[in-house]
């Protein structure tokens, strides 16, 4: 978003106030040349000698940058005093506006936040409009040490005796992030480090495996990870003492013993839990419950049958035969009271659970029954899950009887956070140690898989020309040369593939199209890349984006207004994407003594790639 | 109400209240929300505040009721800050412009540099615009009468470019070559200016044998911006350069103000041969003063003192700034981000 403040209000007010030069960070390109565009209406323009001060200088730069010639903004900037600055620009018209500021040409750079470092100019004023910026898709605050950097460009030691930093709002603007980043303490700096394919086979080519792991613990990923576990083993030795004050028991191991009985007894508990679901009245009643007993409910008396417990039920329930031959189901917390009386009958292994003689003569006997018989007393049953429990459990584990038992209970659950907490760092420290070296032996098996690496992790003679591939995507990259892909093809061609390759961005623009021969290329290569994804993270490999570099390689004559007619891509994009193929090109130009006709067709691409304005810079 | 529809009501509420309301919900923190900041905390805070919610909007209405029904509730708020306090802005802008010419003096830290890497390695570490080129130009000179190699490295090409420039009118054409990823202009010069990437191959090749007769003479490798070493894609690159540079090359290590300088300096002394001095300090050899700049025009100071506070915790805003950044708050039409 910009910032709310109209720009050519912003830099009047600036230079009002003698707050100018001032550099502008505002949050994308778009807002920078909006910004800009807007001064195309503004009334006055600059005083002809500032003017004409500001035409020397570019004059003077065209000499090396014939670029500068004919920039379509020379006149703004000529005009108005100001600038846009980003990376959609060429880097000879960035240097020009630099140089611009360096002499005090300018009131004004408009230039994005996601430069601050990489712009080399200072100014009097710095100007921040946003408190976030974009990083992948996503919007995040500025950190402290990105405040500082835009911060920083306030004041130019020997031209200012203050420097100011000025915050104008824009919606969504968090004036705390900006405070916090103006006060606040930079970050730490911590280490990035990975390991990368090239970086095996290097180390490999100069050192034995068994001197890896020393050379890698020279990292400062290593020293970090050295402070880390140092103040982990610190941690650890604490809890060590703490887990001895917990004395030895009659098991070694006591906290292992105490767990798998602890365990084992939980597991019985929920079977024992639902006899333990009746209050104990009913419960004391469950052992009297046999088949063939005489139970008295409020409104009936009959005769216990069977009793069970469904699936998924807490609660027992009986199978009675009530008078006349009902045979019915009843909970047993219905029951009123156990009679001092009992039938041996013979039973049925399915309902009606007794045989249909037996059946008939408990109703008999049921008919017979005198009215009023008395309960048998029956005392509530103790809480004694524990007792059936150590019953159950004595066989398994010492614990029930042993001495220990009730200290083990009482220290179990505080002697067992300390040993997990203990466990868990023992682990990290580990990892911390080793886990560098566990990475490189994992890559480095990998390039033994693929045949870089021989048995004894040295170089094969594929690893030799390999190592000198550093770049990302190396891997799909050898593996390309090896599949034979860049036989007998255009040097525009592989300029193509390798831009393909080297463009990560996934932003939508419109690209010439590409010949047959590369979108084949560009199927290759992405089935290679899949082939390849369980080692390493594919490419984009957009095929659309080859077609500028082929061609710009594939035709000569082709000027660079030309290829920017091309495709909706900034100049400044475009740019970069062919001094990245130009890179990517020269890895493969270096491959000369084993593959000397892909190094000739490398050098024949870089050569046609170097012209016109990739020729400007160094 | 569903978060969406929260929002959409919050939004509507006037900036006071929806602070007042954050407050409650957030703490002191609050107080410096932005208006989408304090919408998305209070929807977070939503479940467990309802109640408070309510009631705020219930104010709003009643407020709401008040203003239409009669003339706005008396009070001095309107008046008092008719126009902040004049003098204050005067104070902040004061002594701004040009300072008398002085004499090329170098601060007690860049002298402290330069003769420090006599005896070993050094990282600096000063704010942005001190003069850390002045070290490692002097660092260069010297590393020169020795007859000895200097590398130079920086993080971008762009980068590279500028200091090529500069150093070529410092020592001569002759004496200065550049090499990037494609291109090598005068690359058996004494004084060589590369990215990171390049050094780091070099170092490569020569550990794998190829000898290289810079890298025999090389005698100083300074290393620029080199808190890049966090970045996540190239950081590596940093780490590798610093493990194998050459022993009997001197490291200098140029990077922006960071949080852990001696952590860095510590590990250095660690794996070089030498032990590592560090140079740092936090003054800016400019003063920074911080201004606000109302979208109408109105500028004033962003904090109450002219300096720069020293820790966010001691950081004041000025009454000034606060009040037009709630102003601005409240004018500013709440269109919610999609996507
Ligand atoms: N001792 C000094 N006295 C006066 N001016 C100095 C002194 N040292 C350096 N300068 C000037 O300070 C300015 C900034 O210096 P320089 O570019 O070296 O800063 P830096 O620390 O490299 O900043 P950055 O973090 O942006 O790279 C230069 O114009 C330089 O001439
Ligand atoms: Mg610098």
């Amino acid at each position: 978003m910009p910032p709310s403040i109209h720009p050519v209000h912003l830099v009047t007010v600036l230079r009002q106030k003698s707050l100018t030069p001032a550099i502008v960070f505002l949050t994308s390109r778009r807002s920078c040349d909006e910004a800009l565009q807007a001064f195309e209406h503004a009334t006055d323009p600059l005083p002809p000698a500032r003017q004409e001060n500001i035409t020397a200088v570019l004059d003077e730069l065209t000499a090396a940058y014939p670029s500068l010639q004919d920039h379509p903004l020379r006149r703004m900037v000529t005009a108005c005093g100001v600038a846009a600055h980003h990376a959609g620009h060429l880097p000879s018209w960035k240097i020009a506006i630099e140089e611009l500021m360096r002499r005090g040409c300018l009131d004004a750079v408009f230039a994005t936040t996601t430069l601050a470092a990489g712009v080399d100019f200072p100014a009097r004023t710095v100007v921040l409009t946003q408190s976030g910026v974009r990083r992948d898709q996503d919007f995040t605050d500025l950190t402290i040490a990105e405040v500082a950097q835009i911060s920083g460009r306030a004041g130019r030691r020997g031209k200012d005796s203050v420097g100011f930093a000025i915050v104008t709002p824009s919606p969504y603007m968090d004036l705390g992030v900006l405070i916090r980043g103006l006060t606040g303490r930079p970050e730490p700096v911590d280490s990035q480090f990975i390991i990368a394919y090239p970086m095996v086979l290097n180390l490999l080519k100069a050192h034995p495996l068994d001197h890896i792991q020393s050379i890698l613990a020279k990292s400062f990923a290593q020293y970090q990870m050295n402070a880390q576990a140092a103040h982990l083993e610190h941690r650890i030795e604490k809890l060590h003492a703490k887990l001895e004050s917990y004395k030895p028991r009659e098991c070694s191991d006591w906290l292992t013993q105490w767990n798998a009985y602890d365990h084992a007894t939980r597991q019985t508990a929920m079977k024992l839990q639902a006899r333990r679901h009746h209050p104990p009245e009913v419960r004391a009643r469950l052992p009297f419950l046999t088949p063939g007993r005489v139970v008295a409910f409020p409104r009936f008396s009959g005769i216990v049958l069977r009793r069970y417990r469904s699936r998924g039920q807490r609660h027992e329930t009986v199978t009675v035969l009530r008078k006349g031959g009902v045979v019915a189901e009843s909970p047993v917390a219905d029951i009123m009271g156990v009679i001092d009386h009992t039938f041996a009958f013979a039973p049925a292994p399915a309902f009606p659970w007794a045989t249909t003689e037996a059946l008939s003569w408990l109703t008999q006997q049921l008919e017979d029954l005198p009215k009023h018989l008395p309960f048998l007393t029956v005392p509530p049953a103790p809480d004694d899950g524990e007792g059936e429990l150590v019953k159950s459990l004595g066989d398994l584990f010492p614990c029930p009887s042993c001495p220990c038992r009730p200290t083990c209970a009482k220290e179990f659950k505080a002697a067992n956070t300390v040993k997990q907490e203990w466990l868990h760092h023992t682990r990290t420290v580990q990892s911390l140690r080793t886990g560098l070296w566990h990475k490189f032996q994992a890559r480095a098996d990998i390039l033994q898989d693929l045949g870089y690496l021989d048995p004894a992790f040295k170089l094969t003679a594929d690893g030799e020309w390999a190592r000198l591939i550093r770049i990302d995507f190396s891997l799909l990259i050898t593996e390309l040369i090896r599949a034979q892909a860049f036989k007998d093809i255009a040097p525009s061609t592989l300029a193509g593939l390798m831009a393909c390759i080297a463009y990560e961005n996934d932003r939508p623009n419109s690209f010439p199209r590409i010949s047959g021969v590369l979108a084949s290329l560009v199927a290759t290569a992405r089935r290679m890349a899949e082939a390849l994804a369980a080692y390493d993270d594919p490419p984009l490999l957009r095929a659309d984006v080859g077609g500028l570099a082929e061609r710009w390689v594939g035709d000569a004559t082709l000027t660079w207004a030309q290829l920017c007619r091309a495709t909706s891509m900034a100049e400044g994009d475009i740019y970069r994407l062919l001094s990245r193929t130009l890179e990517y090109l020269s890895q493969v130009h270096s491959l000369q003594s084993t593959h000397p006709d892909l190094a000739t067709l490398a050098a024949e691409a870089l050569s046609r790639i170097r012209r016109g304005v990739l020729e400007e810079l160094p | 109400m569903t978060h969406d529809e929260l929002e959409r009501a919050l939004a509507e509420l006037p900036f006071r209240l929806l602070r007042g309301l954050g407050r409650a919900i957030a703490g002191p923190p609050a107080l410096r929300m932005g208006k989408r900041r304090l919408i998305h905390t209070i929807v977070a805070g939503a479940e467990a505040n309802s109640a408070r919610i309510e009631a705020t909007f219930r104010t709003h209405q009643a407020e709401q009721g008040a203003l239409a029904a009669g003339p706005a509730p008396a009070g001095g708020a309107s008046s008092e800050h008719k126009s902040g306090n004049p003098a204050d802005l005067r104070a902040l802008l004061e002594g701004i412009g040009v300072p008398e010419p002085r004499p090329f003096v170098p601060d007690d830290w860049q002298v402290e540099a330069v003769e420090a890497l006599e005896r070993g390695d050094v990282i600096v570490s000063v704010p942005t615009g001190s003069g850390k080129t002045y070290v490692a130009v002097e660092a260069t000179r010297r590393a020169m009468y020795e007859d000895r190699t200097v590398v130079y490295t920086s993080p971008l090409k762009a980068l590279s470019n500028t200091k090529y420039t500069e150093f070529c009118k410092l020592f001569g054409p002759e004496f200065v070559g550049i090499i990037t990823g494609d291109r090598r202009d005068n690359p058996t010069a004494p004084i060589l200016i590369m990215t990171t990437e390049i050094l780091r191959n070099l170092l490569y090749d020569a550990a794998g044998g190829e000898i290289d007769v810079r890298l025999d003479t090389l005698g100083l490798v300074i290393i620029d911006e080199s808190q890049f070493l966090a970045d996540p894609e190239r950081g590596v690159v940093w780490e590798e350069t610093i493990i194998f540079c050459p022993s009997q090359a001197r490291l200098l290590l140029l990077s922006a103000s960071i949080g852990n300088p001696h952590e860095l300096a510590a590990w250095l002394t660690c794996i070089r041969p030498t032990p590592c001095h560090l140079v740092r300090h936090q003054h800016r050899s400019v003063p920074l003063r911080a201004a606000y700049l109302h979208p109408n025009g109105k500028l004033t100071p962003l904090f109450r003192t002219v300096t720069m506070p020293p820790s966010p915790s001691q950081a004041v805003l000025h009454p000034e700034a606060k009040r037009l950044f709630t102003l601005f708050e409240e004018d500013t039409v709440y269109a919610r981000r999609s996507g």
